[in-house]
């Protein structure tokens, strides 16, 4: 051993060879050195999501640029770097992507087309959302306009996938996230589409709200048309729900006595608060007039007709007003008929007698209030009264056969007092018409069925010539 | 350092070899030794490379072929040691009485 420092004073002359095999090994050996370094590098950052990521190599030194989603995932790839063998030093480039503040994603529809813009908090959560419009929206084109940004709102990639199924109802408009707040413009593509959308939101995950949602739907129309020469009137239209359609169309059948009701409802979602509130007083009024038209267009209501005297148009104004729900608006356009010419007292029995065979005045059941559905008819009584102003009338009550007589006899009287008072209210002179009760003591039909008990309640109007 | 020694085996062998080679002529030859003084300065110089590679501090592959070179001339400095003492075991001849 001891001879091993004088000997090495000896082995100098070696190193020159040395530094020949030091530079033959450094020149053949970095560049498959770095090429191994880098494959390695890049494997181990495999299933760490990073964008643009870029890894160099420099003899063992590998830096690393990229942009991480998080603090944590910039960390984890450094840290999988420094742990490749062979690795000496790592230089960190990497960043965080840009943080969007607020964080907004937006989702625009035209008619051929959705355009998402905005950020997206991942390339995953980018690629989900691409591909779910484009089920959504099948046969539109989806462009995507999206880039990445950190600073999204937790569950944002559920809010946003609703928000889609959302954009699929929309013939046009915009859904925008952001951060926690939702707002939609737009206009629905069918009826009912904007309650549908409604109805979605209150599912937007926990921690979303909707600041505002301006979507519109197509106007929820309902139409009436009253035509006297062809005797019909015609439905059309839209109405909330299957009850309120057979409502409606009882209720025209009783209140239209001399027209046959055309029904072309169909029930559709998306009607306005007080849909029926509305249409029904409307539809009355309808049918108080000789010729008109209902259109219900959203909350406004346009009446235009004629009614059949000047008091009569008077009051629908007054009791259309009156009855409408709040918020509606009401828009009446009401002329009155032209006064028809005066008929001699046989002509106006006649008259009387076939208005009469058509329809029948309505009671409350046992009372002597008049049934409103009746008023169409009394109203045309009325102008028939007009037309024949020298003739006295009778106007005689007759119930059926069931209570007793003087029961019968009083409940007929009234119910013929109540309606010459209708005919008095409309303006005729009251010295013109008796009221008459006959109680069941001339029965038209039989009273053993239902039927004939309902053609024995009736009032008659007989005219007789002013002495 | 097992990256290193498995990625350049053949070369940290050809310098220990080398190394080996080196160590048994030293024995028995005759000329000139480095000096004392010098071999301080060496052993110095090597020592601050050692330094400058365990630090990291020269950067890319300026670091690498520093790092490839103290390990071949680890290697050599092996292979001298071995051979010298392998000659000096075997075969103990003249040249030891010097």
């Amino acid at each position: 051993m001891r001879g091993l420092g004088r000997w090495s004073s000896k082995w100098w002359p070696g190193t020159i060879p040395l530094a020949v095999i030091w530079a033959l090994a450094a020149w053949t050996s970095t560049t498959p050195l770095e090429t191994e370094l880098g494959n390695r590098a890049s494997a181990a950052l495999k299933d760490i999501l990073l964008d643009k990521s870029r890894v160099s190599v420099s003899g063992r030194d590998v830096t690393l640029a990229a942009d991480a989603f998080s603090e944590d995932g910039r960390r984890s790839a450094v840290a999988a770097i420094e742990a490749v063998p062979g690795v000496r030093l790592v230089n960190d480039e990497t960043g965080l992507i840009p943080e969007a503040r607020p964080f907004v994603w937006s989702a625009e529809r035209d008619v051929v087309r959705l355009t998402l813009t905005g950020s997206s908090p991942l390339p995953a959560s980018k690629a989900k959302l691409m591909e779910a419009a484009r089920a959504d929206l099948g046969g539109v084109e989806v462009v995507d306009q999206t880039g990445l940004s950190r600073g999204a709102p937790p569950r944002f990639d559920e809010a946003a996938l609703l928000l889609l199924d959302q954009v699929a109802r929309l013939k046009d408009g915009k859904i925008t996230i952001s951060d926690n707040k939702v707002s939609l413009a737009g206009m629905a593509r069918e009826l009912g589409g904007r309650e549908a959308i409604a109805a979605a939101l209150k599912n937007l995950p926990e921690g979303f709200s909707v600041a505002s949602n301006e979507i519109k739907a197509p106007p929820y129309i309902f139409q009436a048309n009253k035509d006297p020469v062809a005797q019909t009137l015609t439905l059309t239209g839209n109405v909330p729900d299957n009850n309120l359609h057979g409502a409606i169309v009882a209720a025209a059948g009783r209140k239209f006595f001399s027209e046959k009701v055309v029904d072309n409802l169909k029930a559709s979602l998306g009607a306005p608060a007080g849909f029926a509130s509305a249409v029904m007083p409307a539809l009355a009024a309808l049918s108080r007039l000789s010729t008109g038209t209902l259109v219900v267009s959203d909350r406004e209501v346009k009446l235009s007709g004629d009614a059949l005297y000047d008091s009569a148009a008077a009051q629908l104004r007054a009791s259309l007003i009156k009855d409408f729900p709040q918020g509606w608006q009401l828009k009446p356009d009401i002329s009155v008929k032209p006064a028809a010419a005066p008929v001699d007292p046989t002509v106006c029995q006649q008259l009387f007698s076939e208005l009469l065979a058509k329809g029948t005045i309505r009671f409350e059941s046992g009372r002597s209030s008049l049934d409103p559905d009746s008023a169409g008819l009394l109203d045309h009584l009325t102008e028939i009264a007009l037309r024949c102003p020298a003739t006295n009338i009778e106007v005689a009550g007759h119930t059926d056969a069931d209570g007793d007589n003087a029961t019968n006899l009083a409940l007929s009287e009234k119910r013929a007092q109540a309606v010459v008072d209708y005919l008095v209210k409309a303006g005729l002179s009251a010295s013109r018409f008796t009221a008459i009760g006959y109680g069941s003591t001339q029965p038209v039909a039989t009273n053993d069925t239902d039927e004939g008990k309902a053609r024995n309640r009736r009032i008659e109007f007989v005219v007789k010539e002013q002495s | 350092m097992m990256f290193l020694a498995t990625f350049h085996w053949g070369w940290l062998l050809a310098a220990l070899l080398l190394g080996f080679a080196m160590g048994w002529i030293a024995v028995v030859h005759r000329g000139h030794g480095v000096s004392k003084r010098l071999a301080r300065w060496l052993a110095a110089l090597a020592a601050a490379c050692l330094a400058a590679a365990l630090a990291r501090v020269v950067p890319g592959r300026f670091g690498y072929w520093l790092d490839l070179g103290l390990a071949l001339f680890a290697a050599y400095l092996i292979g001298c040691g071995i051979g010298s003492l392998l000659r000096d075991r075997v075969l103990p001849g003249p040249a030891n009485a010097d």
